[in-house]
């Protein structure tokens, strides 16, 4: 090829990748190198004050309300983790079965998640409220609940994790379903059909040829959830403000306090490079589960 | 292998029957409590889903809130965010597939490093790059972050690569260039990828939450997502108008999803598997 053939080839090609390497560039590589800079720095809206080279790392170190923050969002990933996990498989096996039913189940499971996150969480926030809200109108009417009892689900300590993670699973159920439901269709019939004919009992296919074979979708599911705990802020700002007295504070919103309420960006940052950590480690296991699928 | 309506048959029916309930309840009462008179007396949970029933809050939220400008907000922001991304992130993925050029490794490298990159962790700097632009509270500074991400270039380079090789050359030897060839040949066999990404673009800025709320500062650019809150937290005891713009906001995206369901699902997994 002629060096003038070479060069309109690859002014073609610059052409093409141009548009797309600029706004990544500026929208996603350039805020992680900005971040690291801005953490050095004491820095408002404003923006820049002063160097302070890593007081803002050491600060977290020592700041309770950040271990706090951590801690509520990893409480956050293990109840709805496994939570989600089990739920999604049970729905899938009853949205698989060969009933009538079958599609009016999976559009249904689903429904909650086509609502926007505002929209989920206020539904929640009014079905959790005490007197008039459904939750506890429900229980009265089947009298599970005494009707001069109220339950506070959202400013009792012991209940406000249930309800936000039921509401969690509730809304973000349906995708993780659907991925169990396309690897349950992989699992070719021929496989029952011949442990049938071994004699095997429908406990012992699920233990021993269900389960084994939903193990990948399984691993899945639960780094997507963990990253997706990790990543938590809206429903919980929404329905709670991360109260009561901050027991249900995550990360990013101690994080979104801090930048865009205590005027303290440089902080903030500093503190998103944990978040960046601990979602770094997780995608890594997503990355490397997902090609060893592909394989 | 036939199944034998057993005991455990209708057992199971049963399960999924009442974990359905479970599922559509909240929704169902959101629509209930939205045709209610407001103020009505609620002694128990029932009076909620009983008549008098009232159409009158749905055209009040409709022609006097912002509801409508929000939702609207949303639709256009998801529109433009998932033709620019389908646009943006297919003409580069098919220049590192296709156009075999000098350094085009090296871009596919750069391009991988931005699925390590969590927004949410970025968001304090994306602020204030955004702002540094002068494009807080526009609709440029609200989309154009969300069409940087990586993702759906991965998932294309993978897709591109498997078009054979021959069916591009035989364009070029009649004479078409690169242009020619993106348009007529690699995009129309793109289709079930393009689904792919078009539908976690819209999904993905139809939810996205945290980027808007900080982003749009007057109410006019709000989404949905950012303008609910704010519309309900000024009802704080009745909640038949917050719920009646839940469901304004709701309704037309639980409408095409019962339409699509099986375009959409389809297109969801085989994003999620080849991802």
């Amino acid at each position: 090829m002629s060096k003038a053939r070479k060069r309109k080839k690859f002014l073609v090609a610059l052409a093409f990748i141009l548009p797309f390497f600029i706004l990544y560039t500026i929208f996603t590589i350039w805020p992680v190198l900005q971040g690291f800079y801005v953490s050095l720095h004491k820095w408002g809206l404003m923006g820049k004050q002063k160097f302070i080279g890593f007081d803002n790392y050491a600060k977290f170190l020592t700041d309770k309300n950040f271990w706090g923050a951590l801690k509520n969002t990893a409480i956050f990933a293990a109840i709805t983790t496994p939570m989600l996990v089990v739920m999604a498989m049970l729905l899938a096996m009853l949205a698989n079965r060969g009933t009538k039913m079958k599609k009016g189940l999976r559009i249904i499971y689903y429904l909650p998640s086509v609502l926007s996150v505002s929209v989920a969480s206020f539904i929640a926030k009014y079905t959790f409220t005490p007197y008039t809200g459904l939750m506890n109108g429900v229980l009265h009417s089947l009298g599970i609940l005494p009707a001069s009892k109220e339950l506070q689900w959202l400013q009792d300590p012991k209940l406000v994790w249930i309800s936000i993670s039921a509401m969690t699973v509730w809304w973000t159920i349906g995708f993780s379903m659907f991925l169990y439901l396309s690897a349950l269709q992989d699992i070719s019939a021929d496989i029952y059909e011949a442990a049938a004919l071994d004699g095997a009992t429908k406990r012992q296919q699920f233990f021993s040829i269900v389960l084994p074979l939903l193990k990948p979708t399984t691993w899945l599911i639960t780094l997507l959830q963990m990253i997706a705990c990790f990543k938590v802020f809206g429903q919980i700002y929404m329905i709670t403000g991360g109260g009561p007295a901050s027991s249900t504070r995550p990360m990013i919103q101690y994080i979104y306090e801090n930048a865009f309420e205590k005027n303290n960006m440089g902080y903030a940052a500093a503190m998103s490079y944990v978040l960046f950590g601990i979602l770094l480690i997780l995608s890594l296991g997503q990355q490397i589960l997902q090609r060893r699928g592909e394989d | 292998m036939k199944q034998k309506k057993t005991m455990g048959h209708w057992a199971l029916n049963i399960v999924s029957i009442l974990l359905a309930v479970i599922f559509i309840a909240p929704i169902l009462w959101a629509l209930a409590v939205s045709l209610q008179h407001e103020g009505k007396q609620i002694k128990s949970v029932v009076d909620w889903f009983t008549p008098p029933y009232t159409l009158s809050n749905y055209p009040d939220i409709i022609l006097n809130s912002s509801v409508p400008t929000w939702l609207i907000n949303s639709l256009v922001i998801a529109v433009v965010v998932t033709v620019l991304t389908v646009v943006f992130s297919s003409m580069a993925a098919y220049a590192i597939a296709k156009l075999h050029f000098k350094g085009s490794s090296m871009f596919f490298l750069y391009f991988l490093l931005g699925l390590m990159v969590p927004g949410e962790a970025t968001i304090v700097p994306l602020f204030i790059t955004v702002n540094q632009m002068n494009l807080i509270d526009s609709y440029a500074g609200m989309i154009l972050p969300s069409i940087a991400g990586s993702m759906n270039l991965i998932i294309m380079v993978t897709f591109f690569k498997g078009i054979p090789n021959e069916l591009l050359e035989a364009v070029e030897i009649d004479g078409g260039g690169a242009a020619t060839t993106f348009f007529k040949i690699v995009m129309p066999l793109s289709k079930p990828i393009i689904a792919t990404v078009s539908i976690f673009s819209f999904v993905g800025s139809w939810n996205n939450y945290l980027w808007p709320l900080l982003c749009a500062m007057s109410s006019k650019l709000f989404t949905l997502p950012v303008g609910i809150p704010t519309f309900a937290g000024t009802y704080t005891v009745d909640y038949v108008k917050p719920l009646t713009a839940s469901m304004v906001a709701s309704l037309p995206m639980i409408i095409i999803y019962i339409v699509f369901e099986k375009q959409i699902v389809a297109g969801m997994m085989s994003g999620a598997v080849k991802g």
